[in-house]
């Protein structure tokens, strides 16, 4: 599902803001719009699929509550309800971690360098943007701030797994994301 | 003693925040900052603009339909009789799957089968993955296929076809139970052993039907068991299992197998 045009997500805001005075048919078609690609994101933090059900579910009920705050002049409605699941199923990681980390698999996961169903034509602005800053970036900081956006991991795990002390990773994420700042603000 | 890298690191925490590296425990102090004060919620939102982006690449995948019966239920909204997820093709005319389930060698019963279903077909263009149908084979002792339930997610149904009609004494009638791991057995309904039953599925059923849950077939009175438990002897019952794909389409299918046949389900 692309809701990457522009007239895609006036429509979704304005979804959203019906949802916060409890439309129900707004929501619904919301969630048929959106819940693909909040499911894809839950998915590939949590690796696993019951998992993410869950937090998708918890994700709308908070919709349906919350949608009421929800500011247009903010965020746009995807970026708020990306947001939201991303903060949810950062949350359940944080919740499990004991386990995680006696998970030898989840330790050795590796996220993809080659970005990007969305890196063609269809992909949005922001996102070609934010690419072409994060290809300014030096290869190992970039495929930091990659796995760290794409697994939720913490300074501490992406340490254990790059092999790296903590002071390191943390000063690679943190120049990344000065570097990233400084590219996109220009 | 407060450094400019000090400052730098402060504020970066909303980046890290946004980024998702920070432990729970700070994790929790960013959250409370973004409640309590607007500087924050602001440079929050800044850095959400900068980064969320980056979920673009990540490719879409359509849930099965029964997370949305649940976020119904749990929120008790008022249902429409069906989800609002586009329905797919193809599964009902899926030789493939209807072999698997035990009806390849009944042309009968598949032909039953497709002139129950077709009149109310809509196809329309499906999106990629996702769970729209749950099936069952429901076998007896020997392994004879007796029906075959078919639940249809997105609108809600569930047919249930004799694959074998079945003789029972005068009186009593297959009922139908769902049984959710861990739970007791729900009645799903009555259903006819020598024809084809369609069964409409609320909001709660549907909410039931995980890939943890099982399907059993109780014999009872003529009118359903007088208790709302299973009181009579249970032909089949079993575990859900994934199905072979045999489509593009991701498809799980309940296997009720015969192993615990004829014991009680309580």
């Amino acid at each position: 599902m692309s809701v990457t045009s522009p007239a895609e997500r006036e429509e979704l805001n304005r979804l959203l803001i019906e949802t916060g005075r409890s439309d129900q048919k707004a929501f619904a078609e919301l969630y048929r719009r959106t819940s693909s690609k909040l499911f894809g994101v839950c998915l590939r933090m949590l690796r696993d699929r019951g998992e993410a059900e869950e937090v998708l579910q918890e994700t709308y009920t908070t919709v349906w509550r919350r949608a009421g705050s929800f500011d247009a002049a903010k965020a746009s409605a995807i970026t708020w309800l990306v947001t939201l699941s991303r903060n949810k199923a950062i949350d359940r990681l944080r919740q499990h971690r004991e386990e995680l980390l006696d998970d030898p698999e989840r330790m050795h996961e590796t996220v993809d360098e080659q970005p990007t169903p969305a890196a063609d034509a269809e992909s949005s602005q922001e996102y070609r943007r934010l690419e072409q800053c994060m290809q300014e970036l030096e290869p190992q900081q970039r495929s930091s701030v990659r796995e760290a956006f794409f697994t939720g991991a913490t300074y501490n795990e992406l340490a254990t797994r790059s092999k790296v002390p903590l002071g390191t990773m943390k000063s690679w994420i943190r120049r990344s994301l000065m570097q990233l700042r400084t590219c996109l603000d220009q | 003693m407060n450094t400019a890298d000090d400052d730098n690191n402060h504020s970066l925490r909303y980046a890290e925040y946004v980024l998702g590296v920070l432990d729970a425990d700070t994790r929790a102090a960013v959250a409370h900052e973004i409640e309590t004060t607007s500087e924050a919620a602001t440079a929050v939102a800044l850095w959400q603009r900068r980064l969320i982006p980056l979920s673009d690449s990540i490719a879409p995948v359509t849930p099965a339909p029964y997370v949305w019966a649940r976020i119904q239920h749990a929120l008790q909204l008022a249902t429409p009789a069906r989800t609002p997820v586009p329905a797919r093709r193809g599964l009902w005319n899926n030789l493939p799957l209807w072999h698997w389930l035990g009806l390849g060698a009944s042309a009968v019963a598949v032909a039953l089968l497709v002139t129950v279903m077709l009149p109310r077909m809509r196809p329309q263009p499906a999106p990629a993955g996702g769970l729209d149908y749950m099936a069952a084979t429901i076998q007896q002792d020997n392994g004879v296929t007796g029906w075959t339930a078919t639940m249809d997610l997105h609108h809600a149904r569930m047919v249930v076809v004799p694959a074998t009609p079945q003789a029972l004494a005068q009186g009593r009638a297959p009922e139908l139970w769902l049984i959710p791991a861990g739970q007791k057995p729900i009645s799903v309904g009555m259903i006819a052993r020598d024809k084809p039953t369609t069964i409409a599925l609320d909001p709660a059923m549907l909410a039931r039907l995980g890939p943890t849950a099982a399907l059993a077939v109780s014999v009872e009175p003529i009118g359903g068991s007088p208790t709302g438990q299973p009181t009579g002897p249970v032909i089949a019952k079993g575990a859900i299992g994934a199905a072979p794909d045999a489509s593009s389409h991701a498809t799980k299918v309940a296997l009720i197998s015969h192993a615990q046949a004829g014991h009680r389900l309580v």
